[in-house]
């Protein structure tokens, strides 16, 4: 058997928190397309960036070759020969082609040789059979071509492995094949891939070997003959439902807001659902699913261009945030540091932002008093942790910086409130507590739409769970039929059938 | 048509466009001025282009990498007046030391500036307000509010503004015009040929892609501020020499007419694209205008600046949309010439309608 180019060994590496990699060992053949798969936050892209120089490893070791290399930063990566290519490609938009392929060569003399180097370029396009005009500049390229363009950079730099983070995410289906026979054609001539994907069809058209990750550990590792889908989602998903609180029964009450055939164009369709008050609606799906595009369609912040919204019995166009607000829709983002909460300012005035008007005196100033009395009441109902709601909102952890953005939200007194990964990347004490609070709104008739990238906690919390896939509705499953595995299917576009007859 | 396409681009009809604008713009206040273009006329344009276009050269490569130059007024006039007071004390001095002596000043000027930007960490437009007023109090310091008199300078200094490289009938090439045509010729060649040309692109267009290829992003940007530096110190000799009298307010405001030169010259203030030919017709259709508007009695003084504000308003404003106009024509005939680009495009919308 031949040796492997690269193998990483026992790696391991820890993030505040969460163990983003345990004891993962992975080698990759010359010649192999090796795919790893594995839900949101299962450590993949970790261990890109530690085999591309951007994080050290904590433990464990990298063999290039049989040989033990220390990788510190991107120029290691690429003196080695590994090369990654991203989602979202990275050009140098103002550059022509051929200079977008050369741009990092050393080797290419004082002096740039135009000539030479348009002939050098067309030569590497042409080995990989894509046809592209050298001298145009990289803005005006596809996403495809800017992707060959960068494969191109790679293969002139001599790359052995080339590592391809969901390459295919934006790609339409014809692109996707395009980008299929290059990655052929590499193999053929003796480069690994590591080829990281979310379409386990693709995964399984390309790779020859298939590693599934979850929460950070290699759960399994099979050639592709020997992989089942189903298998590979049963590795996938498989997780304990431990530090989970199980949502009660509410009583379900009356119907607040139905959605119809709700799209954008580019973004998402045909997106239908009813939300009733008591409920929990859970949104589930893997990344560039677009749940946050909807939630955002819905909240008015990038208002959808068709379909309905009915809200209490008439028909609504949502076109701003402030529109959302009186209705009494909320929206709790995903990004507490971009979207969410305003740092340096304290709790209380975070608090009161959205609802201004209300705290203001006939002179038009803000009356402070009230306003954190609003922000006490806050403070003592969710337990927020801080000396006084004088404090800015930077020094608090995670947690209570998302207790203070829901105290925010519910002070809009919201009768529809969305929350977008709510318990993201704080810990599991605080993880509990907004559990139950999302238990307590319900109770009190709230309507809560649960975005969340965690199945498990979905599951949990969810009365029913809508699961969406690159812009589309897959279905809506009642809590008694949606378990991990019918999810994670449908998540993954792996069965229509159960699309159609619920959507 | 896509022939002709392909050896040009939207850049390149860019500039064919500003030349045009020159062209049109020298025509109505023809039409306007009586006697307007005369060779005076011509001496004082192109004499205040050449220093200006030297300083927006400067500044052109310091735009590419997403930053800000506006200590160059300063620098300016610090080398303006400490070279000028050198030459003053010292008639013997050789002018390949006066000249010399303003590079390195503005050298170091700018070497601070790099070194607070890269290494520091403090953005660009920050440090720069902040050296803009230190070099100039600097100068007033050490001016202790005296002024460099022509009457002092040594000959060579005063005389060199006539100094003639050739004549064409009335219209005379002045040394200092040779001397800005042959810093554009260099620093084209530094932009086009040398790998350090062509990272300044890089970093403006994607800092992050240049982070990920590995180039030193910061020893580029360092020397983007020192060539700027250099740059403003040959202007603040040539400034010198021009003017003869220099005062402490030496080279105020030449922060923004650079600015505005390169940014009518079509150099994006996103950083990554932009070339000294263009900053150099950017300098030559300001300063004509400024100057235009001078002999223009029509104008009241108090508005010439409003005006020139304005129509580099405008200027800048058409621009962008005539660039996104013609990019776009561009990537249409790209796209014609691979029709299996078009094909799948097709393909791709054909698939969406299907689904």
């Amino acid at each position: 058997m031949e040796k492997p180019v690269i193998e990483t060994r026992h790696i391991s590496k820890r993030f505040d928190m969460t163990q983003a990699l345990c004891d993962v060992s992975l080698d990759l053949y010359p010649g192999e397309v090796h795919a790893l798969v594995g839900e949101n936050g299962a450590g993949k892209s970790t261990l890109i960036k530690i085999l591309t120089g951007i994080h050290r490893p904590d433990e464990g070791e990298i063999l290039l070759d049989g040989k033990a290399v220390q990788i510190h930063n991107s120029q290691d990566a690429q003196a080695l020969g590994i090369a990654a290519i991203y989602q979202e490609p990275m050009v140098f938009p103002d550059l022509n082609v051929a200079e977008n392929i050369f741009i990092s060569h050393q080797d290419r003399g004082k002096f740039v040789r135009w000539g030479k180097m348009y002939k050098d370029a067309e030569a590497v396009l042409a080995k990989l059979d894509v046809k592209l005009n050298v001298r145009s500049q990289a803005r005006g390229l596809t996403l495809a071509a800017q992707q060959a363009v960068e494969i191109a950079k790679a293969i002139s730099l001599q790359a052995r492995v080339l590592i391809m983070d969901e390459p295919t995410a934006s790609l339409s289906a014809h692109e996707v094949q395009q980008l299929f026979k290059l990655i052929r054609s590499l193999r053929s001539q003796g480069v690994s891939i590591l080829f990281i994907g979310h379409r386990l069809e693709e995964v399984f058209e390309i790779s020859d070997r298939i590693t599934v990750l979850r929460d950070g550990m290699k759960i399994s590792s099979k050639l592709r003959s020997e992989a089942t889908t189903e298998g590979v989602i049963r590795d996938m998903v498989g997780r304990e439902i431990k530090d989970f609180f199980l949502k009660g029964a509410t009583k379900r009450g009356d119907l607040l807001m139905s959605v119809r055939n709700l799209s954008k164009a580019g973004v998402f369709r045909g997106i239908s659902f009813d939300v009733y008050g008591g409920e929990v609606l859970g949104f589930a799906g893997l990344i560039g699913s677009r749940r946050t595009d909807v939630c955002l369609a819905l909240f008015g912040i990038e208002p959808a261009d068709s379909g309905e919204i009915i809200f209490e019995g008439k028909p609504q166009k949502i076109r701003s945030p402030q529109q959302a607000l009186e209705l009494g829709i909320t929206y709790a983002s995903e990004d507490r540091r971009k979207l969410g909460l305003t740092m340096p300012m304290s709790i209380a005035s975070n608090i009161s932002l959205p609802m201004l008007p209300r705290y203001m005196n006939v002179l038009g100033l803000i009356r402070r008093h009230e306003e954190i009395a609003a922000a006490e009441e806050f403070r003592r109902r969710l337990m927020i942790r801080a000396e006084s709601v004088n404090v800015p909102v930077e020094r608090l952890s995670g947690g209570n910086q998302q207790k203070v953005m829901l105290s925010k939200w519910l002070n809009a007194n919201p009768k529809v409130l969305i929350l977008d990964e709510p318990t993201r990347g704080i810990d599991v004490g605080a993880k509990a507590e907004v559990h139950h609070m999302i238990n307590d709104l319900t109770d009190r008739g709230l309507a809560v739409i649960l975005v969340s990238s965690d199945l498990p906690e979905v599951l949990a919390m969810s009365d029913r769970i809508l699961v969406m896939r690159e812009g589309r509705q897959m279905g809506i499953f009642e809590k008694a039929q949606a378990t991990e595995e019918t999810i994670m299917t449908a998540a993954m576009g792996q069965n229509h059938n159960v699309a159609e007859v619920a959507a | 048509m896509k022939r002709l396409l392909s050896m040009t681009s939207p850049e390149r009809v860019r500039e064919l466009i500003l030349i045009l604008l020159i062209v049109l713009v020298s025509l109505f206040f023809s039409s306007q001025i009586p006697n307007y273009f005369n060779a005076r006329f011509f001496n004082r344009v192109s004499t205040s282009v050449a220093i200006t276009a030297v300083i927006a050269i400067g500044q052109t490569l310091v735009f590419l990498t997403r930053n800000f130059d506006l200590s160059v007024g300063s620098i300016v006039g610090f080398t303006a007046y400490f070279v000028g007071q050198q030459l003053t004390r010292n008639n013997d001095i050789p002018p390949a030391l006066a000249v010399l002596m303003a590079v390195g000043i503005g050298v170091v000027m700018g070497a601070i500036n790099g070194v607070i930007i890269s290494y520091g960490r403090v953005p660009s437009i920050i440090t720069t307000i902040g050296t803009l007023a230190v070099y100039r109090t600097l100068l007033i310091e050490f001016s202790d509010a005296q002024t460099v008199l022509t009457a002092k300078l040594p000959k060579w200094v005063v005389d060199l503004p006539r100094v003639n490289i050739i004549s064409f009938g009335d219209l005379d090439i002045r040394l200092v015009v040779g001397i800005m045509l042959l810093v554009v010729v260099i620093f084209q060649f530094v932009l086009t040929y040398l790998p350090f040309g062509r990272r300044l692109y890089a970093i403006g267009s994607n800092p992050e892609a240049a982070r990920n290829a590995g180039f030193p992003s910061q020893q580029i940007v360092f020397i983007a501020f020192v060539l700027s530096g250099a740059l403003s110190g040959l202007a603040g000799f040539l400034f010198l020499a021009r003017f003869g009298n220099v005062t402490v307010v030496a080279g105020q405001g030449l922060e923004f007419a650079s600015i505005a030169a390169i940014v009518v010259g079509g150099v994006s203030n996103n950083g990554g694209s932009g070339t000294v030919f263009g900053a150099l017709l950017g300098a030559i259709m300001i300063d004509l205008l400024e100057n235009s508007l001078i002999r223009w009695l029509a104008i009241s003084e108090f508005w010439r600046d409003a005006i020139l504000g304005m129509l580099i308003l405008l200027a800048v404003a058409s621009d962008k949309l005539v660039l996104s106009k013609l990019r776009s024509i561009w990537t249409r005939s790209e796209l014609q010439i691979t029709d299996e680009t078009v094909v799948e495009k097709q393909e791709a919308e054909h698939h969406v309608a299907k689904a």
